[in-house]
Order: C-alpha cells, then structure tokens, then sequence
C-alpha cells in the first residue's frame, strides 16, 4: 500500500525529516544531561538505582531487535511511538520542575536542558499526531509519581533514573527512525534512502520505532 | 567424625600453604574491558585475566537480563578471539541491560569479575569504511582531489537500521596535524586547496548517529599533479608586464636623458653679461666680480646738445613789433629766432582759453604785440624749421602743405624780410587785432601778394576757435579797411578762428591757404583734402584776399573775389569774378590781416 501524505500542506517527507532532526536533539539533550548527572553522584546512588525494569512505560512491548522490528506493521510502529512519547509528558513535567532544586552543582544547566527536552517532545507528539490521527491504539502508560521523593539524596537518585529511562525510551526507540514502507512488491526503503537519493519515488510511512520488550 | 573435619581442615590448611609457598594460587580477578556492537545487531564482549596463578585457568562469562534472573553463559568463545565473548543475533537483544560477569577458575578457586550493565545501542561502534580511493580530478579551475569510500559491510544502512555518518582527514607526510573534514552521510568528497607536486595522505571513518566512531581506515596515498595555479600564473604575467613597462621606460629615459634633464633640471640662466666672464663667479673674489660689471664709457657722456631737436623759441617782447610787410616775416622772425633755436615749449598753442584771452585783451586795444597778436591765437610761434614761402628751401614747401607744422612767428621780428614780398606798405608791422590790423592797412593797393578779405566777412562771420593761431599761415591776410568801419557793429568783440591751411607755398612767395574746416575738402590723399586750409588765390586791387575754398577741380570756389587767379596750383579755373561770400555763407570766414596773415578762423558774411 503506497500512500502519499502531505499534512497540511507539508510533505510527508519533510515532517519525518523534522521528525528525525528533533530525536537527534532528544537523544543528544539527554546524554549530555545524563553526563552532567554523573560528574557529580553519589556512589551510593548507584547502589539505589532502580532497575531499567521500574521504569514506568517497560510495560510496553516494542520490537528488541532488527528482524522483529522490520516486521512490524508501520501503523503499529507509529502507535508506539506516540504513545511512548504521551507517556513522558508528566514525568518530563516533574522533572522541570524538580530540576532547579537538585542537590547538584550543575542543577543550571541540568534545569536548561531539562526544559528544553520537554519543549521537543511536546514538538515532536505533535507531529507524530498529525502523522497517525487514529488515536485508538495508544497504550496508555500513566505515572503516578508526583515527587522524587524526600531527602536530598534519594531526588537525586530518582531523577537520575527518570532521566535514564527517558533516554532510553526517547533516544534509541524513538530515534530509530527509518521507513520500511514500501508499495507492494517495491524493494524497501528507508527514510534515510529519501534523504540520500532525492530523485528516488520510494515514499516513505510512519516512523520506525523499535523498543525494549 | 569431629576428629575427621578437624584433621581434614588442618590438612586443607597445610595444603593450601604448602600450595602458597609453592607459587600457585587461585587466579586473579577478571576484569570486562569492553563490549561493542558494530552493527547494532551483535556485539562482542573482551576481558582481561587477572592473573592465572600458575596454574590453568578458565574463563567463562555468564550474562543475565536486567528483568530476569536466568544466567545464561558466553554461547561464542571462539568467534571474537581470546578472552571474548561473542554474541550473535539471537542472543542479542536491544534496549535492554545485560549484566555480564566473568568468571576466571583454576584448580585452586575460581574468582569472579565485578558485574557489568550493558545496553547493546549504546555500544554501537562500526566497522572502518572501505576501499578508500584517492584520484585528482583535473578541473578547469585547477586539479583537486576526490576521496571516496564504502559504508563497512556489516552496516545495514540500507534498511536505515543504522545510519552512518562520515569524516575523514588528510596530510602531508611532513605535516603534524590533520586537517579533518566532515563529509556527512555521503561517500565521497572533494579536497581542494592542495599543493602542487606534494603527496598526501587520506584516511577515513564513521559513527553511527548514537555511538562511537570507528577506527581510522588505512593510509590512502595520493599525488598532486605539478601544476601552475591560475593566481600564480596571473601574478607571473602581471610582473612580467610590468617589468617589460619599466624595462620600456628606462630605455626611453636613456634614449632621451638630455630632454629629461632638461625637463627636471632646468637650466639655471647664468649671467649673460657681455664681456663678463663666468668664471670670475667661480673664483668667488668680489672685487673682480664687480669690477667686470664695470663697463668702461657708461654711461655715455656725449653732447647732449646734438641729440635734442632743435627749436626756435620764440618769445614775445614788448618792444618788438610786428611788421607788417611785404618781407617774409615768418622768415624773418624765424632768422631772429634763429640764434635760440629752442623750443621752450612756453605756452600752448593749443589753449583754447588762452586764445580767448588773448583775443579779449586784443580787443581793449594795446600796442603791445602780444594783445595785438592774441586774436589769431597766440603770442607765441613756434617756429619750424621750415621756412615759409621762400620756395623750396629745406622743408618749407613741405612744412608749408603739412599740417601740424608751426610757423615762425611773423609778427615778433621787426625785422624787414626782403624776400619776403608781402606789399605791406602802409601796413604797421605792429600786429593789432584785426580792426586795428585793418585800420592800420591802408587803401593802397597790396601787392599781388597780399590777399585782403573784406573786413566785415571777418567781423560778421561767426568766429570760432579752432585750432591755434599758430598755425595760420604765412601769408598775410589784410582786411579791408572799409569794411571794418561799415561792419563796426558787427564786430564781435571775440571774432572766432579758424584756421587756415596751407596748401602750399607758391614759387611767388605766396602761401596757398585754405580753411581747415572746409567741407569741400576732398578725402587724403588729394591736394584738396589734405590740406583745410584755405588757399588764397590772389590779392586783389582792392586789397581783398581772394581765398579759394578748395585747391582741386572739385573745389569750390565760393569766395574768391579775384579777377583772376594768381595762384597756379589750381588746375581748375578760378572763377573770376567772386563776390565776397554772397554766395554760400562759407562756414569759415577768413580774415586777412593787414600783415599778411590769413586768419580764416573768422566766420563773416561775405558780401
């Protein structure tokens, strides 16, 4: 099923390219936070940490590899990716608001960047919407936290962990953008064919998402 | 059986410090040094031993996913090399922490590495490109070299699983530092800005969008041509022109020095002193300078006497009379006059005013010749040096037909002129105004010489200055007495001049006057014109001076009272019966003076 989709206007390609430019920026904000947090924590955070397994959206099931990722439906892999990013509005809100008042000596720029994390995802939900009106399919993936918790160390930790299932979540599932859409009986081609050969007629779908299981 | 742990355990105890003191212990601690996946698909895992403790040690590194608790160990030992763990697709699952521990064991204990958490997307690390190849390109704007390679095998950028991004780096072989260049998601790039005839070397590699960038691929080498930029070749071309210019221009200069010097260094003038010797500057001695300047006879002390033009002043005294002769008193007074041939220059004799002065004092009545003199202008003559109508003497004839030549005072020498036939008779040499002059004259009859005018066409004529007495001719213009008395009313107490021309002077003494405002004048060049003074033709019996108006056959005669001409210059006939001025009031009137002057500045009614 070939599918040309212009949104507004926009082509469809020029969204999954915007769409791609803005993981990039998640993924690279969310390193250098997760760098930031490190310079300065506390070897016993390390030891609190709590497991990938806690974080709030590992219920979701997502392709792990590359074979069960090209598999997948590209409706579903948009589903997916929305929903993951719905999920990661609250705590990204918690976490601009909790990020001024950390326990770091870096809490500035941690607080900056926080901020600015927040604003590309809510970019980025938006432009997945316009991609995949049907919103039937979104899992919904509630956080229930309303704070880091109460002594100075344990915020620490925990916004340490946040961050790092956001990184995770946002950076590698969310990033990995490729289309796997092709007309019936046409070769694959990803996005980054569309980038790379301007000329060709490959026409690209929602966007590949690929997470943990 | 207590006896049997214990001797057991204190056996243990001795075995194992025999065993120490024997070298070998159990093996060290392990350590992961890292995990990579190059293509996000598998990854691979290496360790480090701790040591063996002399003895035979194994490794086995056993795994684990972060939400189970199985233990699963290394399924590939072989695959990555020595102390390598290997996993391959199935085992390899992303976004998901692996906790990976190694366990060394040898025949004394085994020890176990500290755990690591591993997430394969984070360790992606590609493979080194591929078939690197290096060529120049030789372009219009210059050659340049195109680097261009190939994704690594294992990447499978295709389905955009993984997306690489490319850099690569070129020097010189002398050169330190690389010079980096980011070629993005392409394959190939273009170097430019390379020097000629240098060799260089390029390398290349990538990095997954998330990951760590590979290693740098081997050394490419690649040659630049010899070639000339088209900058250099430019300025090459620019000097060499402008060294042809110069070369041009000082060929030219050489060629023209001497008008080139004379341009930029002109000549500075050096004293051009005739009879000086420049050389005498050079000495420097001032004394020899400046007695060189010194010319010998400056300045000239000739005679200055022989370099001034002589004049005859003339002066008028009391005493003297005028005589009014038949002598040529110009030509007597010019012989008195002769001894003080200078020209003093006293009086004008152009003044207009002194005309009338004089003419007014004339006018009271006095003996003195200068009152008596002042009606025809003025007291003074200034005598030419020609003479009047002795005939061809030096100049005279010519001083008599030229205009602006003064006459010897006529009336200043009581000296008789024998040459001069003027009949004066009973003419006083004295000279008085005109009544008095015509008074004076008496009724005799005048020589042919002497010209008389009716004395009433003088008085009654409107008088006019015109131009100085002096300049009346010699001849003598009598009034008629008669008229004078007849014409006592009409005497204007300033009578006006007029001068009269002479024409010339004819071989009887007799001077040819004619008016100078006689509009019949012909134009230059004729005897008619050039002359306005009025010719006096004849004298009549009567003592009337018959005056012709003009001298050539265009002339008219309007008042000449002659009966016949006397005068040969005319070649046209006189008309010989002429009543005096009743015919055309001429605009000038001429007097004659009982001396013999003709004074026709006087404007009267002829009758």
């Amino acid at each position: 099923m070939c599918a040309f989709v212009s949104i507004n206007g926009v082509g469809l390609n020029d969204l999954l390219e915007r769409a791609s430019q803005l993981s990039d920026k998640l993924h690279s904000l969310s390193t250098s936070l997760t760098n930031d947090l490190d310079s300065h924590f506390p070897p016993v955070g390390r030891v609190m940490m709590p497991r990938p397994s806690m974080c709030h959206t590992s219920s979701l099931q997502v392709p792990n590899d590359k074979d069960q990722a090209l598999k997948v439906p590209e409706d579903e892999l948009l589903s997916l990716a929305r929903s993951l990013l719905l999920a990661w509005s609250d705590p990204l809100a918690l976490l601009s608001s909790e990020a001024s008042s950390l326990a770091h000596p870096e809490r500035n720029t941690i607080d900056s960047k926080t901020k600015e994390l927040q604003e590309n995802i809510n970019s980025l939900g938006a432009g997945l919407e316009h991609m995949d009106s049907t919103s039937d399919n979104l899992s919904s993936l509630p956080f229930y936290t309303n704070s880091l918790g109460q002594d100075k160390t344990s915020r620490l930790v925990n916004f340490h962990f946040l961050l790092s299932c956001f990184r995770r979540d946002s950076s590698h599932k969310i990033d990995s953008f490729s289309s796997k859409f092709s007309a019936a009986g046409q070769p694959r081609r990803d996005l980054r064919c569309v980038r790379e050969d301007m000329l060709s007629k490959c026409k690209t779908g929602p966007l590949f998402f690929v997470s943990k299981v | 059986t207590m006896r049997n742990s214990g001797a057991m355990l204190i056996l243990t105890f001795i075995a194992i410090l025999i065993l120490q003191a024997a070298g070998v212990s159990p093996p060290g601690k392990p350590r992961l040094t890292s995990c990579r996946s190059p293509e996000k698909e598998t990854f691979t895992c290496w360790w480090e031993p701790g040591g063996d403790g002399g003895l035979p040690t194994t490794y086995a590194l056993y795994y684990h996913l972060e939400n189970s608790e199985t233990v699963y160990e290394c399924p590939d030992y072989r695959t990555a090399g020595e102390n390598s763990c290997f996993f391959n697709k199935n085992d390899t699952s992303l976004w998901v922490n692996y906790n990976i521990t190694v366990v060394a064991s040898n025949a004394l204990g085994k020890n176990i590495s500290d755990p690591v958490e591993v997430d394969v997307v984070y360790i992606v690390q590609p493979n080194t490109p591929e078939h690197v190849t290096a060529v120049v390109v030789h372009d219009e704007q210059g050659p340049f070299v195109r680097v261009s390679w190939e994704k690594p095998r294992t990447a499978d950028t295709r389905s955009g699983w993984i997306t690489l991004l490319y850099q690569l780096r070129v020097k010189q072989e002398k050169d330190k530092e690389w010079e980096e260049y980011n070629a993005g998601m392409q394959k190939y790039y273009n170097v430019f800005s390379l020097h000629p005839d240098k060799e260089y070397m390029v390398q290349v590699r990538c990095k997954p969008d998330h990951g760590f960038w590979s290693e740098w691929t081997q050394t490419t080498y690649v040659k630049m041509p010899d070639y000339i930029t088209r900058e250099r070749s430019l300025w090459i071309m620019i000097t060499i022109f402008f060294v042809f210019i110069v070369v041009i221009l000082t060929w030219t200069l050489n060629v023209k020095r001497n008008s080139v010097k004379l341009c930029l260094l002109p000549a500075v003038p050096g004293p051009k002193i005739k009879g000086f010797d420049k050389q005498l500057l050079k000495s420097g001695k001032s004394e020899e300078v400046f007695n060189t300047l010194v010319i010998q006879g400056f300045p000239p002390t000739t005679d200055y006497d022989n370099l001034l033009v002589e004049y005859l002043e003339v002066f008028d005294n009391e005493e003297q009379e005028l005589v009014l002769d038949g002598k040529d008193l110009s030509e007597d007074c010019m012989k008195s006059k002769s001894p003080s041939d200078i020209d003093s220059g006293r009086g004008s004799c152009d003044s207009h005013t002194l005309l009338l002065e004089k003419c007014m004092d004339g006018r009271e009545g006095s003996g003195s010749n200068q009152h008596q003199y002042s009606q025809h202008g003025e007291t003074r003559w200034a005598s030419t040096e020609s003479s009047e109508s002795q005939g061809p003497e030096p100049g005279s004839p010519d001083s008599a037909n030229g205009r602006g030549k003064t006459w010897p005072v006529v009336f200043s020498s009581p000296q008789p002129q024998p040459h001069h036939h003027y009949p004066v008779g009973a003419a006083k040499p004295a000279y008085h105004s005109v009544p008095e002059i015509l008074n004076h004259l008496s009724p005799h009859a005048m020589s042919s010489n002497y010209h008389q005018l009716n004395h009433q066409d003088i008085l009654q004529q409107e008088r006019r200055f015109s131009k100085p007495a002096c300049r009346h001719s010699q001849s003598y213009n009598q009034f008629n007495l008669d008229g004078i008395d007849t014409s006592a009313p009409g005497v204007a107490p300033s009578p006006s001049l007029e001068y009269v021309e002479v024409q010339r002077v004819n071989p009887e003494n007799m001077l040819l006057l004619r008016p100078l405002s006689d509009p019949n004048r012909e134009p230059e060049g004729s005897d008619c014109t050039r002359e306005d003074y009025s010719k006096v033709k004849e004298v009549t019996s009567n003592n009337i001076l018959l005056l012709q108006r003009d001298m050539s056959h265009q002339c008219v005669d309007d008042y000449s009272q002659a009966d016949q001409c006397t005068t040969q210059q005319p070649p046209h006939p006189c008309k010989p019966a002429v009543h005096q001025s009743n015919s055309g009031m001429p605009q000038e009137a001429i007097r004659v003076m009982g001396n013999g002057y003709v004074d026709s500045t006087v404007l009267m009614p002829s009758y």
